[in-house]
């Protein structure tokens, strides 16, 4: 769980997602579903995926998640991540498609959170990720009934 | 969704009741220390107020979080006829950061306090829990360290069992059943209906600590 205004993030069962229903103090606005496909690209692993709302079949955007194996330092891997997005830029803007990939990188200390990376910074990255998917009016809504 | 029986036993007596536990357990006791802390909703959250307890086990070499949700009662004539409390519940395990993530949600800290003793974990028709411990209260906020008996000299004794809406029936019996076993000791009965120490208690505590162990 994210709560990208305080900086705060909490790791927890997916039976937090029912708790969070049966508690009844937030309505659950809008919620999306990352559906795509997994690659090895040498020692990189990439995750692409359409980002659907749930109950449509409206394409909200595309997500894709770019991993460096052999490190586990943020700040370390984050020149060669750089490299591979320059390129991967490149080669899109050659095929001239539609929109444009946005690199997320949110400031994961401000999360608490080190630079060793774990689950909870790509759930941060998520959670940025989300706020650029979510309609400018339903984002501007209080999440609070 | 969890069935629940609760009542209470003198101190003295504790070590009676181990012996009667362990007996009839026929596994070790674990020992229990755990913070817990009660969060309410502040007043227009949400369409209903609603309650969260987050509970940390300072017995672990580190400590470990839950979140715990408690529904209503199970209402109804039949809900009624038994002896066992019939209730939702839910549980995620949950990292450090929980307090402070429900505080940015709009939930405030009710009460805390601190629960120690120990507990026994067993199969016996369902997965029953038996705790007796100590309910103490903190004097400062959150110092663990500095907590005092809320009621010297009384502990509490709960007996849970997970359930479901396909079997609580037979769990509720298992519960029942096992409870008659410790009725010369204690009495237990549904939260919130009281019914004091039992005047057996004594003597059977004496009986058990002069035999040595419990019966099976």
């Amino acid at each position: 769980m994210v709560i990208r205004g305080q900086r705060l993030i909490m790791e927890a069962e997916s039976s937090m997602q029912t708790i969070m229903e049966k508690m009844q103090s937030h309505q659950l606005r809008v919620g999306f579903k990352f559906e795509g496909f997994q690659y090895q690209l040498g020692e990189f692993r990439l995750r692409v995926g359409k980002v659907v709302p749930f109950g449509s079949e409206s394409l909200r955007g595309i997500v894709m998640e770019m991993e460096y194996l052999p490190i586990s330092s943020v700040e370390i891997s984050q020149l060669i991540m750089s490299e591979l997005f320059d390129i991967w830029k490149a080669a899109l803007e050659k095929r001239s498609l539609p929109g444009h990939f946005v690199r997320v990188e949110p400031k994961f200390s401000e999360y608490g959170l080190s630079d060793q990376y774990t689950s909870q910074h790509t759930a941060v990255q998520y959670a940025d990720s989300l706020a650029h998917m979510v309609p400018v009016d339903s984002s501007s809504k209080t999440m609070r009934n | 969704m969890e069935c629940v029986v609760q009542g209470i036993i003198e101190t003295q007596h504790v070590e009676a009741l181990e012996i009667l536990l362990q007996g009839l357990c026929g596994v070790h006791k674990q020992s229990l220390r755990i913070h817990e802390l009660c969060l309410k909703s502040v007043p227009n959250l949400g369409l209903v107020a609603s309650e969260i307890r987050l509970l940390c086990d300072l017995e672990q070499p580190e400590p470990t979080w839950t979140v715990r949700h408690v529904g209503g009662p199970m209402r109804g004539a039949g809900a009624e006829q038994i002896s066992v409390l019939v209730r939702p519940m839910l549980e995620s395990k949950v990292n450090k950061n929980a307090l402070r993530l429900f505080n940015g949600l709009g939930y405030k800290l009710d009460h805390e306090q601190l629960r120690v003793g120990f507990a026994f974990h067993f199969q016996r028709g369902a997965q029953i829990t038996v705790t007796v411990s100590s309910i103490n209260k903190m004097l400062k906020l959150h110092a663990t360290d500095e907590a005092v008996p809320v009621t010297p000299g009384i502990q509490l004794v709960e007996v849970t069992a997970p359930a479901s809406s396909e079997n609580y029936t037979e769990v509720v019996a298992s519960v029942s059943s096992f409870c008659e076993y410790l009725a010369p000791l204690l009495h237990l009965s549904k939260p919130g209906v009281s019914t004091g120490v039992v005047p057996t208690a004594a003597a059977a505590a004496a009986s058990l600590m002069s035999d040595g162990g419990g019966t099976k």
